[in-house]
């Protein structure tokens, strides 16, 4: 019977683990994007960041996705700078986490 | 070295225009644009020019890399390789440019901008190649760029240096105007084909020789550039050729045929 307790709360550390491991994922609206060619630059440098796993541009849309792994946490000034410096301008973002 | 002589004036005429140019990205095939390499960005680029008047013909190869200081900030260095018909050839004049964009305005799938640029020209050649004097160019450039439509205006003017026989070759005034056209919205992966006409002014004072204007130099010159732009990701590739519909040129010079580019580039 003592081992139930034990069971549950291990089942429950490992859900959240999973949990917490699916990351972040970001929603950039981004100004000036009208190149496919120019637009590589967000990838790069995005792609560069610690803990970025995935990247994909809409440029019809203006927007760029970016995902992340688990403890990589992206402040807004961070991706407004990294935006800045490819070029562009973020509007504005929004984030959730993964499922 | 006889700059004095016909053949050379127009062989060093192609590439005082050729030498202005440091086009990267979307920018126009032969005139200005405003665009500048993300920070931290290496630029490859591989550029083939091909200058034709009358007898005159000229092959320049270059190699450029430049490098992204920050998001608005670009530098430069030119290599190019030059090959005379009937001449010279052999390494030409080095370059150093850098442009700088100091206004730039942003929305939705459009990006305006505008850039200050500067490039330094050294006597580097030697062995009657390149131009054999120090020049250096400055220009202002404007860009529109929407994901259909595109359009640019730009302004050069070259000062020119003396060459060691006291003949002072006459400054370049370069204007430009162009327009693209993105017929088929790709998406970011896709290969990308932008299509473009340019309106390309070039007008050069007349050389002098020990402080006396030399007749046959010097003119105006108007061309029809109809070019392309094909990209996919982070691999250019942009062709084009310069049609004379205007000249008027002093005294007794050839006109110019056709000079026609095409460019490699890659960003890193």
């Amino acid at each position: 019977m003592k081992a139930i307790p034990l069971l549950l709360t291990s089942a429950v550390l490992l859900w959240s683990g999973m949990t917490v491991a699916a990351g972040t994922q970001y929603d950039l609206r981004v100004d000036g994007l009208a190149c496919p060619f120019c637009a590589y630059g967000i990838e790069k440098k995005l792609k560069k960041t610690r803990g970025v796993t995935s990247v994909e541009i809409d440029l019809e849309r203006g927007v760029v996705v970016v995902k992340a792994g688990e403890g990589a946490k992206l402040n807004e000034a961070r991706l407004k700078q990294l935006v800045k410096d490819a070029g562009f301008t973020l509007r504005s973002m929004t984030e959730k986490p993964l499922p | 070295m006889n700059l004095y002589s016909k053949p050379n004036t127009t062989v060093i005429f192609f590439l005082t225009a050729i030498y202005c140019t440091a086009s990267n990205a979307h920018d126009p095939v032969f005139g200005l644009g405003p665009h500048t390499l993300f920070k931290g960005a290496t630029e490859v680029h591989f550029g083939f020019d091909r200058s034709v008047a009358g007898n005159n013909k000229l092959t320049l190869s270059t190699l450029e890399l430049a490098y992204g200081l920050t998001g608005n900030w670009t530098a430069r260095l030119e290599l190019p390789y030059e090959d005379r018909d009937g001449g010279a050839n052999g390494t030409s004049d080095i370059g150093f440019a850098t442009k700088y964009r100091f206004w730039r305005r942003d929305s939705l799938g459009v990006q305006e901008s505008s850039s200050a640029f500067l490039k330094v020209k050294p006597n580097t050649a030697g062995n009657n190649r390149g131009t054999g004097t120090t020049d250096s160019i400055v220009g202002l450039a404007y860009g529109y760029e929407s994901r259909k439509w595109y359009r640019w205006a730009a302004v050069r003017y070259r000062y020119n240096g003396e060459t060691p026989g006291n003949l002072e070759r006459g400054d370049k005034l370069l204007l430009d105007l162009a327009g693209g056209i993105r017929l088929r919205q790709s998406s970011y992966l896709e290969p990308d084909w932008v299509w473009m006409l340019e309106l390309n002014g070039e007008r050069t004072a007349k050389n002098e020789l020990n402080g006396d204007k030399v007749n046959s130099s010097g003119g105006t010159e108007w061309f029809l550039s109809p070019g392309l732009m094909w990209t996919l990701r982070n691999f250019a590739i942009k062709t084009g050729a310069q049609l004379q519909v205007i000249s008027d040129m002093n005294g007794n010079q050839a006109e110019s045929d056709y000079r026609a580019r095409i460019e490699f580039e890659w960003h890193l």
